[in-house]
């Protein structure tokens, strides 16, 4: 038998006296959704509603409760938010990752079907108004949050209906209107006014609008299409993805023709193609990288394909060509990866000389946005992004967050909002910043022991049938979790780095160092008498979920 | 033609149903037994009540509580202990008719080396056979890859079981009367009733408030931190340096009691016993050359597993009460050696009592407290032998002198091995501390002793004694 | 290794018949046999298992071995000292249920086969 792998060293340079002790951890998914979602925290609430004497309905309202706490808008995020959280979920290896976007969607779902009110945090009204530029998840998130911490809000929105590009730009059949305006109208409710019809910069000057409230908030967005640059893009047939969206949003129709390629491969792109698609075209999807690099989701790719739409890949234009004035095609230079560049990616080249042409009748534009404001400027090379601190301070009287900032996803907007409100709160009330959620210690994978956990399938994907997608163009394709599948999911979740009573330090304790909480709850089961503890690591040894851990390091 | 012989042990039965009906509370067929806590006193307390009671024809149904699987390999499994079976044990259970298996030994003993500043010397057993076993309470330490193992508790518990114990997977949260019985109710809230509770919860146990409420005057155990930890060494190392044999050190550290190095199957087992065994203690002790020596290289490697568990220094009084009896750690246990020999003696005591008398606190206090009573006292002569033995610790000439003697005896085979033996039984829990004091007290011994005092201490006898390290670095 | 006892041999011997013996046996491993030498001659008595013991009447007073006993096979047998075993009984007398309820058996059994024995002779 040899002793190879073991680590060897002079005994007493290991600590010998380790304790155990309970430490709740930011489990992966909350560290990776970009608005700290406390996700463990409400599927914990149905999960273990049982140990805590809820009914299902109390759990369902308790969990949505706790949802938005962080985000006004789980059955929207629930639908289009591409889930980042999913991405590392320490189920993923066993069978899946929990599915956490569609648990978010049932919830807000429930909420809404409920009534539920946005709930607020008891604070008293307070004197300081403050002013909301723009009505996107950024500009709602923050009015939200001011809004139950007692400040009257009001919001300037330069369109007719408030919020932004998931109103404006994200097609029906992702995100149907109706459950997008029952969310809205919840933060509304609140102590909040809407302006529509006011460009900030235009129609009222930010200086007038700074005399009129204590603390504004600019939630902009990236509202303007970027253009490819490119010859013969002037002139009819090459229309921008944004601006197609928003005008089909409006209910404006546009011949495209029966020929469009789009350009470009971020959400706008696919959303382009599929409305195109929709509007009866033949799509073609030109990406200068390849399909791993897309900025759009696997998934949202796929249903792309599905749909008959075609992609050619490490693919840029090169020149639009044009008979007279009219589209004719463009000409496609191919490209290959290249050296990576600073943040990694690998840059496209063109491959000299390999070019073709593809027939068009409209070309769609979908490259990127970026803020179009007047009245205040922005700084950076970008030149319109607006510049602040992490919390999305530009002045004492002058935050944002949101596009604006840079290009994001809408739960990225909506985490910039909370932070800002956060920090505002803070400082008109000369408090300390709140701790961020994710300022635990992260979960040692490692402390995750899956095994324990009975095997349970992640719910299948209720959608409605393929052949529906196009001949029912604008209803929604996604459908929402049964309550037995929302239980089951619920009920997948490991609750990485926080007790959930699975009982094993409590049985195993040779030192009787557990005691049952009488008001027992998530993360608050037992209570561990440490002077009882005899350090023999069994606890820490046995808990699934990583919450027990040693007191002094990993050196037990 | 043939008659069959009556059998003998039908005939013991009949005599114990007499016996039996005296009691005010006596068992009858159907009786419910709880038994809480499935380490040694609790497996073997249920499996040799129901072998008792199937041979006077009585039906008892034994519920033995246990939170815990043994089976899990690391701390999780185990019970906390340095895993040494005396030798008296090992007889006493092969005479019962339970012999350990070899997946269950980790290691058969043959003899006791000792380690003192003066030299070290190995104490052989008679017949150089292996009689003192080395187990596992768990299933391994720690990362421990997966071996042919078996847990000493799960060895036993499953002896339980297949006599007819049903195990409960629930940890006890409270014991009460309740009118005639006893009611048991679990941490999940479940509730039942028995004619009898059992404690074999070892020391500690999250029952002792109910306690004081059921036996009056009840006195709980106190406790003292001892420390455990084990080596990774491999089997070939441990053949190399360890052997089949127990190390135990006499070392001059204050308040270390009792220190030993067990070697098991690929692993080693340190042990130390003594008055709260802390930070300061353990630096000394592994800062002693001599703990140095018996690792490879002269290094003490990491430690892959410990902990540092809690173990009675005075036992719980009385042990009983009406339907209530304490068992094992949780009643009576020996000092610092044997605990489990100890579980065994308690559990049995306590078995015939409720098999062949009854389950009152007079049934007990008449057949039970006795041999509790006789374990304390043993346990006070205990505590002077290990102050003598502290003393000899803490005196560089004593140490020679033992050492020296130990060492004539162990060359001349055929001479009375009076410190040998006495050394013997006081490390191996093989023989009552009476035993071991009374015999200190032999002319022949202290003779010898003195003998050996004066001619190890005398400079130019130092000769034909073990290596002296201490003498090589003076 | 991870063994209780001392191992023997094929045929080694573990006690002889007359010899004094302080001492008795339990196998743990393997067989044995116990043999009676009549006028020189060989007489398998039984042969015993794991977990059976012999030697047993050196422990209730008969000093001398009524028999030989020896190993079948590589066998592992554990001693129990005569000390030991009476200082047990005295604390526990039902430590010799065990013994008792054997012991009896195998005055049955050679009952049985001195009947035998009788019969067809
Ligand atoms: C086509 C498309 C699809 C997308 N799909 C997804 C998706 O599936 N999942 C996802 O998470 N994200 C998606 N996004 C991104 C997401 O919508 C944005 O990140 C998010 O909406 C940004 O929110 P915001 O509040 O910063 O800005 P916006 O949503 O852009 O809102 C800005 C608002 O400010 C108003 N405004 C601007 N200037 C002024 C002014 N001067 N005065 C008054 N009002 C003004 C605008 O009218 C607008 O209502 C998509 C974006 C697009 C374009
Ligand atoms: C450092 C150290 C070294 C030792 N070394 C040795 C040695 O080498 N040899 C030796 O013979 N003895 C040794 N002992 C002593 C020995 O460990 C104990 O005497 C022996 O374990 C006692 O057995 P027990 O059955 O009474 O209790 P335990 O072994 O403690 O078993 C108690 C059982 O009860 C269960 N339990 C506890 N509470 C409840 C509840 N509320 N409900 C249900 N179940 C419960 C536990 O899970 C456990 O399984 C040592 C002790 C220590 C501290
Ligand atoms: S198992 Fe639960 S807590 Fe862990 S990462 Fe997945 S959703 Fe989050
Ligand atoms: S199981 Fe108990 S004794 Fe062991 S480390 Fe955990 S709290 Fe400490
Ligand atoms: S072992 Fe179970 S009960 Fe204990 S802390 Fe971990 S999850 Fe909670």
């Amino acid at each position: 038998m040899s002793n190879d792998g073991e680590p060897t060293g002079v005994g007493p340079d290991q600590p010998f006296w380790t304790h155990a002790q309970q430490l709740e951890k930011t489990p992966p998914c909350q560290a990776q959704c970009p608005n700290s979602g406390d996700i463990r925290g409400w599927l914990g609430i149905i999960a273990q509603r049982e140990k805590t004497g809820l009914s299902l309905e109390q759990a369902y309202d308790q969990a949505w409760e706790k949802l938005v706490n962080l985000n006004p808008f789980p059955a929207t995020l629930g639908r289009i938010c591409p889930h980042p959280c999913e991405s590392r979920c320490s189920r993923e290896a066993k069978d899946g990752a929990v599915s956490i976007n569609a648990m978010e969607r049932f919830l807000g779902d429930w909420g809404i079907s409920r009534e539920l009110s946005l709930p607020g945090l008891g604070d008293p009204t307070r004197v300081e108004s403050v002013g909301v530029i723009g009505s996107g998840p950024a500009s709602l998130s923050f009015a939200y949050q001011m809004a139950r911490r007692g400040y009257p809000v009001t919001v300037y929105e330069r369109r007719d209906l408030p919020g932004g590009m998931l109103r404006h730009a994200i097609p029906d059949y992702r995100l149907p209107r109706d459950v997008l305006d029952a969310e809205i109208s919840r933060v509304f409710d609140m102590n909040v006014a809407l302006v529509t019809g006011v460009e900030i910069g235009r129609d009222m000057s930010l200086e007038e609008l700074r005399e009129r409230h204590t603390l504004l908030f600019l939630g902009l967005g990236a509202q303007v299409g970027r253009r490819l640059g490119v010859e013969g893009e002037k002139g009819p047939g090459v229309v921008l993805g944004i601006d197609y969206l928003t005008q089909r949003k409006q209910g404006v129709r546009r011949n495209l023709g029966a020929r469009v390629v789009v350009v470009g491969g971020g959400n706008t792109a696919m959303d382009a193609a599929r409305s195109a698609r929709r509007d009866g075209a033949e799509v073609i999807v030109l990406y200068r990288r390849g399909r791993e690099e897309m900025p759009a989701s696997e998934p949202e790719v796929t249903d792309a394909e599905a749909e008959g739409i075609r992609f050619e890949f490490l693919s840029a234009p090169l020149r639009i060509l044009r008979n007279g004035t009219t589209l004719a095609g463009l000409e496609v230079q191919r490209m290959r990866l290249g050296l990576r560049d600073a943040d990694g990616r690998q840059r496209p080249e063109p491959v000299r000389g390999d070019t073709c042409i593809l027939e068009a009748d409209t070309v769609l534009v979908a490259v990127s946005q970026e803020p179009g404001w007047h009245g205040v400027d922005g700084d950076g090379p970008g030149g319109k992004w607006l510049h602040t601190t992490s919390d999305g301070k530009l002045a004492e009287d002058l935050w944002a967050g949101g596009d604006d900032r840079g290009p994001g996803i809408a739960s990225r907007a909506i985490a910039q909002g909370r932070l800002a409100a956060e920090a505002a709160h803070a400082q008109l009330r000369g408090e300390p910043m709140p701790e961020p959620w994710t300022s635990r210690p992260a979960v040692d994978s490692a402390a995750v022991k899956p095994d324990y956990y009975r095997d349970l399938c992640r719910s299948p994907a209720v959608r409605r049938p393929r052949d529906e997608w196009l001949t029912n163009p604008e209803s929604e394709i996604d459908q929402t979790l049964t309550s037995e599948q929302a239980c089951g999911e619920a009920t997948r979740c490991m609750s990485c780095g926080l007790c959930f009573d699975c009982r094993q330090c409590f049985m195993y304790c040779n030192a009787a160092g557990f005691t049952r909480i009488q008001q027992a709850g998530p993360g608050r089961y037992y209570a561990l008498a440490l002077e009882a503890c005899e350090g023999c690591g069994k606890c820490i040894e046995l808990c699934p979920c990583g919450y027990m851990e040693s007191r002094e390091g990993s050196g037990w | 033609m043939i008659t069959r012989t009556t059998d003998g042990f039908g005939q013991l039965g009949e005599r114990s149903q007499a016996l039996r009906s005296k009691s005010s509370m006596p068992l009858r067929d159907g009786s419910r037994i709880a038994v809480i806590g499935a380490g040694p006193a609790g497996s073997m307390f249920s499996y040799f009540l129901l072998n008792m009671a199937e041979s006077v024809a009585l039906d008892l149904q034994v519920d033995l509580y246990e939170p815990r699987h043994f089976c899990h390999r690391g701390p999780a499994g185990c019970n906390h202990c340095g895993g040494v079976v005396s030798e008296s044990l090992v007889q006493r259970l092969a005479t019962e008719g339970i012999a350990l298996p070899d997946d269950v030994v980790q290691r058969g003993l043959e003899s006791y080396t000792l380690h003192m500043d003066v030299g070290d010397v190995e104490i052989a057993t008679p017949l150089h056979e292996s009689r003192i076993a080395a187990i596992y309470r768990g299933n391994g330490p720690r990362n421990s890859e997966p071996m042919d193992t078996h847990s000493f508790d799960g060895y036993l518990q499953q002896l339980a079981s297949e006599k007819g114990a049903r195990i409960v997977r629930q940890l006890v949260s409270d014991v009460r009367k309740h009118d005639d019985a006893m009611q048991v109710e679990c941490a999940d809230g479940s509730v039942d009733d028995y004619d009898l509770v059992v404690l074999a919860s070892g020391v500690n146990s999250r029952l002792a408030k109910s306690l004081e409420d059921l036996a009056e005057e009840h006195v709980s155990p106190a406790l003292t931190k001892t420390f455990i930890c084990e080596f990774r060494l491999g089997k070939e190392v441990i053949r190399e340096t360890l052997g089949p044999s127990m190390h135990v050190f006499l070392l001059d550290i204050p308040r270390l009691e009792f220190a030993a190095l067990i070697p098991k199957g690929d692993y080693a087992t340190l042990c130390l016993l003594g008055d709260d065994i802390d930070e300061e203690l353990m630096d000394r002790f592994f800062g002693s050359p001599e703990v140095a020596r018996c690792f490879p290289g002269g290094v003490i490697p990491r430690h892959i597993c410990h902990c540092y568990p809690r173990i009675n220094i005075r036992t719980a009084r009385p042990p009983f009460g009406d339907r209530l009896v304490m068992v094992g750690d949780s009643g009576t246990t020996r000092l610092f050696k044997d605990g489990i020999g100890a579980a065994y003696r308690t559990a049995k005591a306590a078995a015939r009592t409720v098999a062949f008398h009854g389950v009152s606190a007079d049934d007990f206090r008449e057949h039970y407290w006795p041999l509790c009573k006789k374990i304390d006292a043993d346990n006070r002569v205990g505590k002077f032998v290990f102050w003598v033995g502290s003393l000899v610790q803490r005196a560089r000439f004593a140490r020679r002198g033992v050492l020296s003697m130990v060492a004539r005896e162990q060359q001349q085979s055929a001479a009375p091995r009076r410190m040998s033996g006495v050394l013997w039984d006081l490390f191996s829990g093989s023989a009552p501390y009476t035993d071991v004091f009374l015999r200190t007290l032999h002319p022949a011994y202290v003779g010898s002793l003195v003998r050996n005092l004066v001619a190890a201490n005398l400079p130019d006898k130092n000769r034909d004694l073990p290596r002296d390290p201490g003498e090589e670095r003076a | 290794m991870a063994t209780l006892g001392k191992e023997y041999k094929d045929r080694e011997v573990i006690v002889r018949q007359g010899e004094a013996g302080n001492c008795m046996y339990v196998v743990q491993e393997g067989e044995v046999e116990a043999i009676a030498e009549v006028d020189g001659r060989e007489m398998r008595l039984r042969k015993l298992g794991p977990n059976d013991f012999f030697g047993e009447m050196a422990l209730f007073g008969a000093e001398n071995r009524s028999a030989t006993v020896r190993a079948l096979g590589t066998a592992r047998v554990l001693t129990i000292d005569k000390k030991s075993f009476l200082g047990g009984v005295q604390e526990d007398p039902s430590l010799a249920f065990r013994m008792v309820k054997v012991m009896s058996q195998r005055i049955r059994d050679l009952t049985d086969r001195l009947a035998e024995h009788h019969l067809k002779g």
